[in-house]
């Protein structure tokens, strides 16, 4: 027989010790039926909606239905056990799971508890998972940036501190990827990581845990994984915990980011609940709050006000000003992204990351199409020094796809155009970026002059990225007084620029591209 | 699919209401307790379920065991007859009670004891919870032996755990947890 930790007898001492048995009264039920994690209880005439039910053996479930009659509830988690004629309680509390620094560098389960073999999470705190978003009063808009660290992302479709930015495209076109990176390039940016992973193969969620330790990016990072076995409760539920958990650094003037991935496989999951609990099918069989399910979820994502952290705090923080930025993903069936939960979910989000088969598999990764690819906020946040060199790329690559498909059916091609295309090319190469080497500001801020100002033009196409890769060297070593003068301004002065352009010509002199 | 108790508040609203305006509240109730004594009856159930049986055979035999009835049980017999709703007649009578206990303003408190108590003891639970629920509390004394002592309130949906028995299993749950 194997010990539990929980039996060692100092603890069980205390826990006698502070056992107080109060005879409070509770509402109760009986369990009629039980079908696929779908309880319905006769009684408990008191029971608000989203309240807990404690049912016989450590299990607790969660009020979905009040009818008239009866109460459906949804298990979390094992409900074999769990037999008709089975007494119920009311517990009077909503779900809370725990919050807190102390979840950083954890996995824990979408109720929060812990399932990367560490021990117990040692937090008091616990919070409501579901809560109402921050009112208009207490909101500031989009200012501040989040480097992605990708160049595509950063120069292109910008993301502030507290935006939402919907990450879209089909299976297998570097979704997660694009996530994940976002993660890694958050070290030493003061910004604290919750990555929920909803419906995934665990194999799936313990790769991206691992890449996440081996980029030390688990030291900023908590994991809330509910995979493909858990059940479709906890697979619902799963977000809102996370974002429970994001809330806890907004609330307190702090900067977080939560990934959603991804939020079709909740709204699928919700889908089965919703249809078990026999509520009438709409659109695609989902119910007719599969909208609300992610709008509430993602209006918590906000930037708040420094009045609105000093009174949350007490106080304690003054004039600061905390943000939860959440990066939604969501999968399309064959690119089709006006399905239902894809329009819902772009309707909601200040903009969105298209990623498509095509480009994925003709070498372009990132795999974004910078044509659809939108970021409604998040150009007042980007970096100075981005926001003045990466303002031709979008131009040139909407030029290029427009002369490209033209250009097809012309033998003879003017001067201009064709500048215009092999630029269009140039750039096209130029915002491939492989997986885990996010680039810092000032490397990204190289590269966007050089590409800007002709210096790439005469470099072959297939060599672009190398030539970008030997520059970021070379200036590392050589000229590292630029970089630092742009990575504390974030900024690029005319004498920067001068010594940038300088530095450039010397590093071409100096190599053979 | 519905629950069976939705299907019998409309008929146990119903005869409420008739009762309480022919002030017959109580020949109601002992009515529909005879009823539903009657469809709860193993053999009688069998035979009324058994579909051979004309809806005339089943009437005349129900309309035998109840007796000399006014002409409102009988149409209520024959109703519950043609809408084939027999055997929901258990659910009528417990919805019928439970309306007939709002009205008089009284509840029933299932008081579950191990040993039996003093009659003083009992008199003033039912005099605290008379002040808790603000209704009159008609009390049913049980008495289980396995619930070590103390004692186990049951009123309507709401339970009071003081039990020796309720308060081990908490100190378990916390032990475990």
């Amino acid at each position: 027989m194997q010990l539990s930790t929980s039996e060692i007898s100092e603890l069980i001492q205390s826990r006698i010790k502070n056992f107080s048995a109060s005879s409070e009264a509770k509402t109760q039920g009986t369990v009629v039926s039980v079908t696929d994690g779908i309880v319905r209880i006769h009684g408990l005439s008191n029971v608000m909606s989203g309240e807990m039910i404690e049912f016989p053996g450590n299990t607790y479930g969660l009020a979905l239905n009040l009818e008239r009659d009866s109460v459906g509830a949804v298990i979390m988690g094992d409900y074999e056990h769990i037999t008709e004629g089975d007494t119920c309680k009311c517990t009077g509390k909503i779900l809370e799971v725990p919050v807190g620094p102390a979840l950083i560098g954890r996995v824990v389960d979408a109720l929060g508890i812990p399932i990367d073999g560490k021990g117990p999470i040692k937090t008091k705190e616990t919070d409501k998972i579901e809560k109402v978003a921050p009112g208009v009063i207490a909101r500031k808009s989009v200012s501040e940036p989040v480097q992605t660290g990708l160049k595509a992302v950063d120069a292109m479709v910008p993301i502030g501190r507290g935006q939402r930015e919907l990450i879209i495209g089909d299976r297998q076109t570097g979704k997660t990827a694009v996530a994940v990176d976002a993660i890694i390039n958050q070290k030493g940016q003061n910004m604290k990581c919750i990555y929920v992973a909803i419906g995934q193969k665990a194999s799936t969620i313990m790769n991206v845990v691992r890449r996440l330790e081996e980029n030390g990016a688990m030291e900023y990072t908590t994991v809330v994984s509910a995979s493909a076995s858990d059940s479709a409760a906890l697979q619902f539920l799963a977000p809102y915990s996370g974002c429970t958990m994001g809330e806890y650094f907004r609330d307190r003037g702090e900067d977080a980011l939560i990934v959603y991935d991804d939020l079709t496989k909740q709204a699928v999951a919700y889908r089965q609940i919703s249809l078990l609990l026999r509520r009438p099918p709409g659109r695609e069989a989902y119910p007719g709050d599969v909208f609300y399910i992610h709008s509430r979820l993602l209006e918590r994502a906000a930037r708040v006000n420094e009045a609105y952290v000093e009174k949350f705090t007490d106080g304690k923080v003054k004039g600061k000003t905390g943000s939860l930025t959440a990066l939604p993903v969501i999968e399309t069936a064959a690119g089709d992204v006006s399905a239902f939960v894809p329009t819902n979910v772009i309707s909601i989000t200040d903009g969105q990351i298209f990623l498509e088969t095509d480009l994925f598999n003709a070498g372009i990764r990132p795999a974004m199409n910078a044509g659809i690819s939108v970021s409604r906020v998040g150009g007042a946040a980007q970096t100075k020094v981005i926001k003045k060199l990466g303002g031709g790329v979008r131009l040139a690559l909407a030029q290029y796809r427009e002369l490209a498909a033209f250009a097809q059916f012309a033998s003879d091609l003017d001067e201009a155009t064709r500048k215009q295309l092999d630029q269009g090319v140039m750039f096209t190469e130029l915002m491939k970026q492989s997986q885990y080497s996010p680039l810092s500001v000032p490397q990204m801020a190289v590269s966007l002059y050089a590409a800007n100002n002709g210096y790439l033009d005469d470099v072959p196409t297939n060599k672009v990225l190398a030539f970008e890769k030997d520059l970021h060297g070379f200036m590392a070593s050589k000229y590292k007084k630029i970089m630092d003068s742009i990575n504390s301004t974030k900024d690029l002065s005319e004498d920067d620029a001068k010594a940038l352009a300088k530095a450039i010509e010397d590093f071409k002199a100096s190599s053979s591209y | 699919m519905a629950e069976i108790s939705t299907i019998a508040r409309p008929y146990a609203v119903a005869i409420f209401k008739l009762a309480k305006d022919d002030k017959k509240l109580n020949v109601w109730s002992d009515l529909l307790g005879l009823l539903s004594g009657l469809v709860t009856n193993s053999e009688l159930k069998a035979f009324l379920e058994d579909t051979k049986i004309l809806d005339s055979e089943r009437e005349t035999t129900l309309m035998t065991c109840v007796g000399n009835i006014d002409e409102h049980g009988k149409n209520l017999i024959k109703l519950l007859i043609e809408n084939k709703r027999l055997m929901i007649i258990p659910y009528i009578y417990d919805i019928y009670e439970e309306l007939k206990a709002t009205e008089e303003g009284t509840m029933e408190a299932q008081i579950i004891v191990a040993e039996e108590p003093e009659a003083a003891v009992i008199k003033n639970l039912v005099a605290s919870l008379e002040k808790k629920f603000n209704k009159k509390i008609e009390s049913n004394l049980v008495i289980d032996k396995s619930i070590i002592g103390g004692t186990k309130i049951i009123v309507g949906d709401t339970v009071i755990d003081a039990s020796v028995r309720g308060q081990l299993d908490s100190l378990a749950y916390s032990l475990k947890s």
